[in-house]
């Protein structure tokens, strides 16, 4: 759904980088300068961003069934 | 004499190179820091309202990875054990909790994003240390109402309230070249394989960058590679780097002196334990 808070792997704080990551990205910039750029070094984070879809933005329309 | 040097720091990464310290002693300091010292985190959820599509158990999961700022907390809140109990009998007391409220509207045909600069904190020395983290999306008449009671809480119960994402030690490399064997510029097999690129050629001769060997990750494929032998990769003993990433809830000073300071605790209690039973005298 959301952009993960955590990375799965190692727990550091990614959650506030997607957004400017994902403006960057659409924008025509290489993901991996724009990783990079943002400090996300080791692999597992890198992974977290790349393989991410905003599947909320479709989601939201839809009713809740609980 | 522990002989302590500082590689990198900045608020968040702290690496020491650390001297004469026995590997057990360094490693009992890592994992203290690990699952031992305590940080804030929000661990129950209360929700009024929620009308939006997300379920009330995964807005509470990510409410609890939010880092929150513990360094006043620690001395200002009950500890963890206290504090556990107390929230389950239900009971969300001012010297064990602090409430984080959180509200929003979505709006006809527009997306609203929550973030965790949205939470209203009841205590200003906790609070998220990043303003940016979304927590959800609402749209047309979604509502959400809830609070959040955050805690003091170690990381052996949930990783959530660990101060690092990670905290390693690692051996120093020691690479030692034969240059009675070593071909030099006419091989360069080791400078192409080395997936740090800590190699060198100077003069003619092959070198360890000074500045690159603590990259260096041991993994043997210079020595593997070379058609002569020439090279041996080894460690020096008890010498070790420290490397220890906080998420931001506690600086690493602290983190490590904390950790210190525990397991300073434990091991009094284990000698007091030993003397009330005889053991000791």
């Amino acid at each position: 759904m959301m952009f993960p808070v955590r990375c799965f792997t190692c727990g550091a704080l990614i959650g506030h980088l997607w957004e400017e990551f994902k403006k960057r990205v659409e924008a025509g910039e290489d993901p991996g300068k724009v990783l990079d750029d943002l400090g996300v070094k080791r692999y597992c984070c890198r992974r977290m961003f790349l393989s991410h879809v905003d599947i909320y933005y479709e989601i939201l329309n839809f009713p809740k069934v609980s | 004499m522990v002989e302590i040097r500082v590689l990198e720091k900045n608020p968040y990464v702290l690496k020491l190179h650390v001297k004469d310290i026995p590997l057990h002693v360094l490693n009992s300091i890592r994992r203290t820091i690990l699952s031992e010292v305590p940080t804030m985190a929000v661990d129950f959820v209360v929700f009024t309202i929620n009308s939006s599509v997300f379920y009330d158990e995964y807005i509470a999961h990510r409410l609890g990875l939010i880092p929150l700022t513990s360094e006043e907390a620690l001395e200002k809140y009950k500890s963890p054990e206290e504090c556990r109990e107390a929230g389950e009998k239900g009971v969300f007391s001012e010297d064990c909790f602090v409430k984080l409220e959180l509200e929003g509207k979505g709006r006809e045909g527009e997306i609203v994003t929550l973030y965790s600069g949205d939470l209203k904190t009841s205590d200003p020395d906790v609070k998220p240390i990043h303003d940016k983290i979304p927590i959800l999306a609402l749209t047309g008449n979604q509502e959400i109402k809830l609070e959040a009671y955050a805690r003091l809480g170690r990381g052996k119960e949930h990783a959530k309230w660990s101060p690092v994402s990670i905290a390693t030690h690692k051996y120093v490399p020691n690479i030692l070249i034969d240059y009675e064997k070593c071909k030099g510029e006419t091989c360069k097999e080791c400078i192409e394989v080395c997936p740090r690129n800590i190699f060198d050629l100077v003069d003619g001769k092959l070198i360890v960058k000074s500045e690159k060997i603590y990259e260096c990750t041991l993994c043997r494929y210079c020595e593997e590679k070379c058609p002569v032998n020439a090279i041996r990769v080894k460690w020096i003993e008890n010498e070790f780097i420290l490397t220890i990433e906080s998420t931001g809830s506690l600086s690493t000073k602290k983190i490590l002196l904390e950790a210190v300071k525990i397991l300073e605790e434990k091991i009094n209690d284990f000698i007091n334990s030993l003397k009330e039973r005889g053991v000791l005298e």
